[in-house]
């Protein structure tokens, strides 16, 4: 190394003097790559870490009956039957079911097709005393005028009342789980805090929901 | 004249201490990076705007794939060792050391409690999937309950350990037909399992509302 002769790009001066410099000036690496590379794995993992976001819908299931004989009425006249069917389809019906033989007098159940993208207005127009009720405590909230409990517990109690819109969902076999887990969603943005979830459907139900499906 | 030198100040820029830092923090993401980890179900969970985020300790998760297979997972390893001794027991099969190191890392497990043995002992990754596409999954009909057994033996073994129940979770496939979702469910509330509250895993929508 020392012996080798000039100094090539350099030029001039003295051998010895001009090798020392040059080693001088390699000392430092470039490490603009490095830096690259360190930024690129760093932006990989930060992006990884929080992409994945799974939540969790809290569910709580009726216990079911010991003895299924026993027939508990539920005040169904303002209730609204949702059945979820084939191709993201959904019947309903308001109140009670009726059939033209059942004795009752009243006119026979007819079922209303709708489908997600409708199925809100329905809701929110069924519903419309609760969710002005629960707009309300919302914009109370927001501009301070209710602290977090008292917002909460009067949500809850504005939701459970009784005179509210109660729903009852029904599936019927084509139904997918996205159309359940959907549903359940459009009953908390529509203020609905009482309904159920039932996967069979009465004959008389299915008897006139398979008629409408064939017009489907 | 001398005095007026100014100290020659080299234009590049000392970039030590920023690959420090870059690295410092490449090695904590590295680190703590959780990767989900190799599923032998793939699950395409529908959205909701629910926000609460998923327990990530004492969760029993029964999955249902778009096929309706059902899978048994537990989040606790000690747990699952213990449940797969118990299980083990009804096919008369005691699991060697080193099956119970594989069983605790295989995630949600979906195939007949008898072939458990077999599917252990096979090597992760294809030849596991190829196993697990021959069957239908945990049976849930009535005459072969094993779900039930999973479930039952899962909730009374971690019982034990914890003094609490684990909590359940269920994740379907959006689309799994719902009625398979249902039968899980009564499952879930027949005599002897009882549990009424669970969560549904869902994925978080933003654009909705």
């Amino acid at each position: 190394m020392a012996d080798a002769p000039g100094g090539g790009e350099e030029g001039g001066g003295g051998k010895r003097h001009q090798k020392k410099r040059a080693k001088k000036g390699s000392t430092r690496i470039d490490m603009t790559p490095m830096v690259d590379l360190a930024f690129l794995l760093l932006t990989f993992f930060i992006l990884t870490t929080t992409m994945y976001k799974p939540s969790t819908l809290q569910m709580t299931f009726p216990v079911p009956d010991e003895d299924p004989t026993d027939d508990k009425k539920t005040e169904l006249s303002n209730a609204i039957t949702l059945i979820l069917t084939a191709k993201d389809q959904i019947f309903y019906y308001i109140g009670e079911f009726h059939t033209p033989t059942d004795g009752s007098g009243k006119p026979p159940t007819t079922l209303t097709r709708t489908d997600f993208s409708k199925v809100r207005q329905v809701l929110l127009e069924r519903n419309k005393e609760a969710v002005e009720k629960l707009n309300q405590l919302a914009r109370d909230f927001n501009s301070g005028k209710l602290d977090e409990a008292a917002y909460d517990s009067l949500r809850r109690k504005t939701k459970g009342d009784p005179t509210n819109l109660k729903a009852i969902i029904k599936t019927d076999k084509d139904a997918k789980y996205r159309n359940m887990i959907d549903i359940v969603d459009e009953m908390d943005i529509s203020g609905i805090g009482s309904y159920g979830v039932l996967d069979s459907l009465k004959t008389a139900e299915q008897l006139l929901l398979d008629a409408e499906k064939a017009t489907l | 004249m001398p005095k007026l030198k100014m100290p020659k100040k080299s234009p590049e820029l000392d970039m030590t201490p920023m690959v420090d830092l870059a690295f410092l923090l490449v090695t904590f993401f590295m680190l703590t990076a959780q990767f989900r980890p190799e599923e032998a179900v793939a699950v395409d969970t529908p959205s909701s705007m629910s926000q609460s985020p998923i327990p990530t300790e004492n969760l029993m998760t029964i999955v249902v794939d778009s096929a309706g297979k059902v899978y048994w997972d537990m989040t606790d390893k000690k747990v699952r060792l213990k449940v797969l001794e118990e299980m083990g027991k009804r096919i008369n099969y005691t699991p060697s050391d080193e099956d119970k190191v594989k069983f605790a890392n295989v995630g949600a497990v979906g195939i007949p409690i008898q072939q458990l043995p077999a599917y252990l002992a096979l090597p992760t990754g294809g030849a596991r999937k190829e196993f697990d596409r021959q069957f239908e999954g945990i049976p849930t009909d009535s005459t072969n309950n094993q779900l039930r057994d999973w479930i039952i033996t899962t909730r009374l073994l971690f019982y034990e350990e914890a003094g609490i129940n684990p909590l359940v979770a269920l994740k379907a496939d959006g689309n799994t037909n719902y009625s398979k979702v249902a039968e899980v469910i009564r499952i879930f509330q027949s005599p002897g399992i009882q549990i009424n509250r669970f969560k549904m895993i869902t994925d978080l929508e933003e654009s909705r509302m």
